[in-house]
């Protein structure tokens, strides 16, 4: 316990913290720290989620994600650390459901009660219009459904109906913990399309998930978590750093390689039409094409890196783990 | 407090629970009282005459009464399936303020505790006012003190209500809850009280406590005068709800 707290108050960046000031459709987390027993879930956490885009919250199962959301929407108290949202902790918000939905891995339904009577609880417990429920039934695609019971719904009908519920109150910050789960691919792009939408329209997404495609497709800013620490936090090309490899798909691969490598940059043909560049950023790429008139038709980070920003980014050699965590595995 | 409390009622008659108790509180009761009224021989037995004003009030402490323990189980299978079915985490969320949604559990569990009784009290009547006419035993509701022990029924089983929540949320587990309270209330508590020794406190202990409130004699069992042990109860009950506030309050919601 004391190694621990003695480790997170080396920990670089408490002052980078105190000045990430709290604003309208932040979520911010302040090291936050929760332990279960002797097992360390979640170990002064850091990070931040803004208004007009998707944050992704990326980590292997069992990394503390769930219990980071939780801890940020007050359902777990934290022994140490803040969460905000808006710049007040969630019990501190005047009228929550207005603020945040939220949309919890494993969270429940009364399996013989109706989706639509679920729904119309909340609207009575918020002070919304029984109404209300009928609309979210329609805009997660349940509104056929509403009246049949949960006990006879299928994952990703529960994963919609939850996802109504944290609707009812139109907030502007959504936090969904693996809204995936359950979802068909024709789910999946729904649910991509609804959080795209919400987050273009100013307001704020963070969902966690243990799947990089998954994030990949949706996020523009990953928060990356391994064993409750913090291991990265950008966009996936500025995780990537140096190493990122870019892809680019244009008629002219020829002039192409030779204006780059004059640049400095290393390049090869991946394909008739098609160009990998490493140790230059896209932006940079982009700009050499422009004043050499090469048509670009796709830029884009190369898929196939990301497997190892994740993978490099979550690893970590073996001897550097936390105490806690060597307890834990000498006692298994 | 009121949005919240009709959000607890919109659960409650959203499953069919209350139903099933509502039947069982009745069926007891009409079951009970036909029962004691075919049996009576106008002599002192086991129970006291229903001539009597004593062999009135017990008819209507037990038959109906039966309502109480039930509406503990209502509310404490209420209560512990937030759990059970992790609805709590949304509840929480729509309603941060726990204890809050806790008082407002109380209040519903409360009024659904007395509606129950003031059901079974009807079924009841509908049996003993036909039966005791049929014998030649003459009865009325606001002789010999009926109307009391009544209304002692329906303010036993609210208070039997605040005593389940209270219970469940201190103990989270919904068949531990339920079975420890009727183990309790069914088993040690009767071999408790039947303890001579032990008189001098056992008229205070929780279910004794409630018989005491309704004055539901048991042979060799002293109770407490209904005002007192009403007193008595509810403390009981207050305690529980305390305790299961702080519970609630204080919990990790990880499910």
């Amino acid at each position: 316990m004391s190694v621990l707290s003695w480790a997170s108050d080396c920990t670089p960046g408490r002052k980078e913290r105190q000045a990430v000031m709290d604003e309208a459709g932040r979520i911010v987390a302040s090291g936050l720290t929760k332990r279960f027993g002797a097992v360390t879930a979640v170990d002064d956490l850091s990070f931040a989620a803004g208004p007009g885009m998707v944050t992704g919250f990326l980590g292997p199962n069992g990394a503390g994600k769930t219990t980071t959301l939780r801890m940020l929407l007050g359902l777990v108290a934290p022994d140490a650390g803040t969460a905000t949202i808006h710049g007040r902790r969630y019990a501190a918000l005047p009228e929550p459901s207005r603020v945040v939905g939220a949309v919890l891995e494993a969270s429940g339904f009364h399996p013989a009660r109706s989706g639509r009577d679920h729904l119309r609880v909340y609207c009575t417990a918020c002070g919304y219009p029984l109404r209300r429920a009928d609309q979210v039934l329609e805009i997660v695609g349940l509104a056929g459904a509403g009246h049949r019971k949960v006990r006879g719904y299928s994952l990703g009908m529960r994963q919609r109906l939850a996802l109504a519920t944290a609707l009812l109150g139109d907030p502007p910050v959504l936090m969904l913990d693996e809204p995936a789960n359950g979802l068909d691919p024709e789910g999946i792009a729904w649910l991509r399309d609804l959080l795209r939408g919400h987050a273009v329209s100013g307001h704020t997404v963070l969902f966690s998930s243990h799947a990089l495609p998954e994030v990949e497709q949706l996020a523009d800013q990953v928060v990356i978590i391994y064993r409750g620490r913090l291991a990265g936090q950008g966009t996936l090309a500025e995780l990537a750093g140096d190493s990122a490899a870019v892809s680019v798909r244009t008629p002219h691969t020829d002039q192409l390689i030779i204006a780059l490598a004059a640049a400095g940059a290393c390049s090869e043909r991946t394909g008739p039409e098609s160009v990998r560049v490493t140790g230059m950023p896209a932006a940079e790429i982009s700009r050499i094409a422009r004043l050499q008139n090469i048509d670009l038709h796709e830029l884009g980070t190369d898929r196939s890196r990301l497997e190892q920003i994740f993978l490099r980014l979550t690893s970590r050699p073996a001897g550097q783990e936390p105490a806690a965590e060597r307890t834990r595995s000498d006692q298994a | 407090m009121m949005p919240l409390v009709g959000a607890e009622f919109r659960k409650l008659f959203t499953t069919r629970l209350w139903l099933w108790m509502l039947l069982v509180s009745a069926a007891w009761a009409a079951g009970y009282c036909a029962l004691a009224i075919a049996f009576d021989t106008g002599k002192s037995g086991l129970m006291p005459p229903l001539s009597g004003a004593a062999g009135q009030h017990a008819l209507f402490a037990i038959g109906p009464g039966g309502a109480g323990p039930l509406a503990a189980v209502l509310a404490a299978i209420g209560v512990t399936g937030e759990l059970r079915h992790r609805t709590a985490a949304m509840t929480f969320l729509a309603t941060p303020r726990r204890g809050r949604v806790f008082g407002a559990k109380l209040v519903t569990y409360l009024l659904a505790g007395g509606g129950l009784a003031l059901a079974s009290i009807l079924v009841s009547l509908m049996v003993v006012l036909p039966g005791l006419t049929a014998k030649g035993i003459p009865i009325s509701l606001a002789e010999n003190g009926n109307l009391t022990v009544l209304a002692a029924v329906i303010a036993s089983a609210g208070i039997f209500g605040i005593a389940g929540a209270g219970l469940g949320a201190l103990a989270g587990g919904q068949l531990a809850t339920v079975a420890g309270m009727l183990m309790y209330l069914y088993v040690a508590e009767p071999l408790i009280s039947h303890i001579t020794g032990l008189h001098e406190w056992t008229a205070y202990l929780p279910g004794v406590a409630a018989d005491g409130l309704t004055q539901a004699t048991q042979p060799g069992v002293p109770l407490l005068t209904p005002w007192l042990a009403g007193v008595v109860f509810a403390c009981w009950a207050a305690a529980f709800a305390a305790a299961g506030t702080l519970r609630t309050v204080r919990r990790d919601i990880t499910l």
